[in-house]
């Protein structure tokens, strides 16, 4: 490798962190309004305060399965749409961001599915509501693994649609002249049953808490109005908020922009730390670590892939150093993560596919270093982008940050025995990851290369050792953890038995090894269906809903864990099929 | 000939075949028991897989459940057994080490599950604030209480197990002149009035004339409680005080007097006394700010013990139980508007084995790697200077 490619194999890496370090950046002002410094304000949701952006985002992530959304020949952040769902309810009604998939519920509401025609507004739902709710009701009581897909849909459909429904009631009745008129009526008539109305429905709570009171009391608006009314006194964060309110809809950016600082100026007197903490979410929002980093994985296994047929000597060290500055972009939004939750890094099965993505790449950073035949990378790449994909489609169903139910309610376990299996888990794909390369190599590659066959399953066989050992340990400190806190060591849990399957597993593979049962391909086929074992302790279980361990149930993910397991047996196939047997043989001579 | 079998029978313990064979097998159950869950319940599961010798199948033509396959205790001996002899036979040096530690370790481990699985006893204790309880009592097991309470200060409890009425007959009650014969029993019924019409029922006196009794098939999944019945008859001093029906359905125990003692009947979950008493001072149950996502249960508790002349305050939360006199003691539910909580009671002697074996198989494991690692760069080494 000269200077020249070197050089250049780095500076590819380099440019990918400066287009990482770009999307951190914030965004300019939209029509002159300061909607990212409103998307900072931290307000109390799930227990836990954060920034309304988070709350944006993750809302229009479950309503809309995505981050922003075009819109009259314009591209909608979230911050620019909770601020219309907040204050201008009836500009944001008419946008198109309810995404329905199943035909019945679409007939259901009464529109045709055309090509392009599965987003649907507020308003179009609004006269179907009592229906959709009606149908939701009837299959509520049912168990989320017995419901049809109607049921399913339905009672989704239900749930953002009530998000969303809570979400333009939180600050101001929908509907209503808006705060600052709900602060000069504050004693007719009806105010009382509309305070009512908005601490019933309000999604999270602004007002921060009062000196000298409980430190969580966070209040929501009617809360707030109601105390006013009671002649509690006026908490100061309302004034500022109506004046946002008032100027949003008067589209007067400069008093809009002046009453944010106020705001901020009320905030950061009340609750001292609690803007920085959530404009440090901000940033971390805003970065999106893992969506760049799971671009960079896929550039990285893209250009691996050229090297093997063009300039391999400039193109495995670029796909090398892009995979670095990828798991470099991973590793600060993993430590982010940590930073921000004040928590071990997996506490959920989103953050699960994270960490499952962090470690494979990781070992694979390692096994490239020491074999330095690009298989490392070309294996890490595939597994970081796939568990990161994996992680995108879990992380769509709200705050992937949330609070830990009492009995999670544990560091030290969650930094040791969810840590270890984890690692285990990853282990155990990347060997798996390995003898697929391995597979595919056999059949693509005509030169017979016995040194490379053996080096790749060295690979495997060390990987398979340090996921025995790292599966084996947590599933024991699992065990240790479930007597501390349910009073048995073992209890055949689903869960449980997910990880002794790994664990089993990978000892049958090392004892068939030393036993000399099996080679080099039989080693490469076992690992392979480490793969289905792992996918099926690791979210196969979850399915189920038995046991104590189900805190996260799934549905879609059903099939696709279906499919998984099948690709694998047909890479267990063709792992298994001779060298290239699909080529016409020449004939015998006679 | 004696000595071939041995050493075929030596042979057949040690081999690979066998760990792999049985390693596939316990495979196979745990998938099973797993998939079984959803259907049985995890104790009816873990009982017909794990703990049992065979996993046995009801054929249409035979009168009893034929075996179809080893059941968890079966695979589990045999690779104790392959276990032992393995480690037996590893090289007895000090490459081997690691190994050593890492299957001594699990013989600990799988010593372990069996002692759970044969000796665990799990009981649990409701208490609410302010109340003081010295007995735990089980989830499932039921027993007929005899209680003398003529004495204002003490109650003298006598009880009979649902086990030993099962069997029915005269059932003499210990240090009393009483005798219970047991007219019938019912492991599970449903009570209701007795409709006017209906045939007289077993009982002649307190309520049971009263109530229809009716068998139901037993339960045994997880949430889910039998509600056993038994008619007796008590028989002191060669005169009989009327047939009697008892009930986990009747709330109120009934009495009768023999002789100036008072004696309560009454059908109840099985207790087990505790020569110590736990007084709840307090429940928490907080709450996440904002939210009703539960963040931590805790009950503070008075332990008193005459016995030890102990009395401390302790509290037991989550992840943090009260280990004492054998037993330990865990948060584990809550109830009446967080004035109840009740702590799940475990009971077993091999609670430690898994420690051990754990920091054992950890050892082993690091020692094994340590000495290959050593291993391979000696080589590395060599390579580079030969």
């Amino acid at each position: 490798m000269t200077f020249v490619q070197k050089y250049l194999a780095w500076a590819a890496g380099a440019l990918a962190l400066l287009v990482a370090l770009i999307f951190a950046l914030p965004g300019g002002k939209v029509r002159g309004f300061d909607v990212a410094g409103f998307g900072n304000i931290p307000i109390l949701e799930g227990g836990r305060v954060k920034p309304l952006d988070s709350v944006a985002r993750n809302s229009l992530l479950v309503i809309h399965s995505r981050q922003g959304f075009r819109y009259d020949g314009r591209t909608i952040g979230p911050d620019e749409w909770i601020l219309d769902v907040l204050f201008r309810p009836q500009v944001a009604d008419q946008q198109p961001i309810f995404v329905i998939d199943d035909p019945d519920v679409i007939g259901l509401i009464g529109a045709k599915q055309t090509k392009n025609r599965n987003y649907f507004s507020f308003v179009d739902l609004s006269s179907h509501l009592e229906e959709i709710q009606r149908q939701a009701q009837t299959a509520q009581p049912i168990a989320p693994q017995k419901r049809t897909r109607f049921q399913s849909a339905i009672v989704n459909l239900f749930d953002r649609v009530y998000l969303y429904y809570k979400l333009r009631n939180t600050l101001q009745l929908a509907g209503s002249p808006g705060l600052g008129w709900e602060l000069q009526s504050i004693s007719d008539a009806e105010a009382s049953a509309r305070h009512q109305d908005l601490m019933q429905l309000s999604q999270f709570r602004i007002l921060p808490p009062l000196p000298g009171g409980n430190p969580d009391a966070w209040k929501n608006v009617g809360e707030g109005l109601r105390a006013m009314a009671a002649g509690q006194g006026v908490h100061p964060a309302l004034a500022p908020l109506a004046r946002l309110n008032a100027a949003y809809v008067a589209n007067d950016a400069a008093s809009f922009n002046q009453a944010l600082a106020d705001m901020d100026g009320v905030v950061s007197t009340l609750k001292p730390g609690a803007l920085s903490h959530a404009s440090n979410e901000v940033v971390f929002n805003r970065a999106q670590p893992f969506f760049v980093g799971l671009s960079i994985y896929f550039v990285a296994f893209i250009v691996l892939c050229i090297s093997w047929i063009w300039k391999p000597e400039l193109l495995r060290p670029t796909a090398y150093s892009l995979l670095f500055a990828g798991a470099i972009v991973h590793t600060l939004g993993l430590a982010a993560r940590i930073i921000l939750q004040g928590r071990p890094p997996v506490t959920n099965l989103y953050s699960s596919a994270i960490f499952v993505g962090w470690g494979a790449v990781i070992l694979g950073l390692i096994v490239e270093r020491m074999y330095r035949k690009g298989f490392g990378t070309a294996v890490a790449a595939v597994a970081g982008f796939a568990s990161l994909i994996v992680a995108q489609n879990l992380g769509t169903e709200g705050d992937t940050m949330e609070m830990m139910r009492a009995v999670l309610d544990s560091n030290f376990w969650l930094a040791t025995h969810v840590v270890t299996i984890t690692i285990g888990y990853s282990g155990t794909f990347l060997a798996g990851a390995i003898a697929i390369a391995y597979a595919i190599r056999k059949h693509i590659v005509r030169k017979v290369d016995v040194e490379t066959d053996k080096a790749l399953v060295d690979m495997a066989y060390g990987i398979i050792c340090f996921a025995l050992f790292f599966s084996f340990v947590g599933t024991v400190l699992g065990g240790i953890w479930a007597d501390q806190s349910w009073g048995r060591f073992w209890g055949w849990d689903p869960k449980e038995n997910g990880a002794l399957l790994i664990v089993l597993w990978n000892a049958i593979i090392l004892h068939a090894r030393w036993a000399g049962y099996v080679r080099e391909r039989g080693t490469m086929v076992m690992a392979i269906f480490g793969n289905v074992i792992t996918a099926c302790s690791w979210f196969g279980v979850n399915m189920l809903g038995v046991g104590l361990h189900s805190y996260g149930f799934m549905d879609q993910a059903f099939y696709a864990l279906m499919g998984f397991g099948l690709s694998q047996l047909i890479f267990m196939a063709i792992c298994y099929a001779p060298p290239r047997f699909w080529e016409q043989k020449p004939h015998h001579k006679a | 000939m004696i000595k071939t079998l041995a050493s075929r029978i030596w042979k057949f313990f040690k081999s690979f075949q066998l760990t792999i064979v049985l390693l596939a097998c316990l495979m196979a159950l745990v998938v099973l028991c797993t998939l079984a869950q959803v259907e049985m319940g995890t104790q009816g599961a873990v009982n017909a897989y794990m703990r049992s010798f065979f996993v046995k199948r009801q054929v249409s033509f035979l009168p009893f459940p034929l075996p179809v396959f080893p059941g968890g205790g079966l695979v589990g001996l045999l690779l104790t057994l392959n276990l032992i002899a393995k480690t037996l036979d590893i090289q007895r040096s000090w490459t081997k080490a690691g190994m050593w530690l890492v299957h001594a370790g699990l013989v600990i481990l799988f010593a372990g599950e069996f002692v759970a699985g044969m000796m665990q006893v799990d009981t649990n204790m409701s208490i609410e604030v302010g109340q003081t309880v010295n007995y735990v009592q089980s989830y499932k097991n039921m027993e007929l209480a005899v209680i003398d309470i003529t004495d204002p200060t003490w109650d003298e409890v006598y009880s009979v197990p649902d086990t030993l009425l099962a069997k029915g007959g005269s059932i003499a009650i210990p240090d009393t002149p009483l005798t219970l014969n047991v007219k019938r029993y019912y492991p599970n019924s449903e009570l209701s009035n007795l409709p006017p019409g209906a045939p007289p029922s077993l009982a002649t006196a307190g309520i049971g004339p009263g109530v229809s009794v009716v068998e139901r098939p037993t339960v045994t999944n997880d949430n889910e409680l039998n509600t056993g019945s038994v008619f007796v008859e008590p028989v002191a001093g060669g005169r009989s005080y009327g047939v009697w029906l008892a009930s986990m359905a009747l709330g109120a125990p009934q009495s009768f007097t023999h002789e100036g003692h008072t004696y309560l009947l009454t059908m109840r979950l099985r207790r087990q006394y505790l020569p110590y008493a736990f007084t709840l001072k307090q429940f928490r149950h907080d709450v996440y700010p904002g939210t009703d996502i539960p963040k931590n249960f805790s009950s503070l508790v008075q332990v008193v013990n005459p016995s030890r002349n102990e009395s401390r305050e302790v509290l037991i939360y989550m992840n943090q139980p009260l280990r004492y006199e054998g037993k330990t003691f865990y948060q584990a539910s809550f109830g009446k508007n967080d004035t109840l909580s009740v702590l799940s009671v475990v009971e077993n002697p091999g609670w430690l084995l898994p420690y051990v074996s754990c920091v054992l198989v950890s050892l082993g494991l690091l020692v094994h790697f340590a000495i290959v690692l050593r291993r391979s760069l000696k080589r590395r080494q060599d390579k580079k200077e030969g």
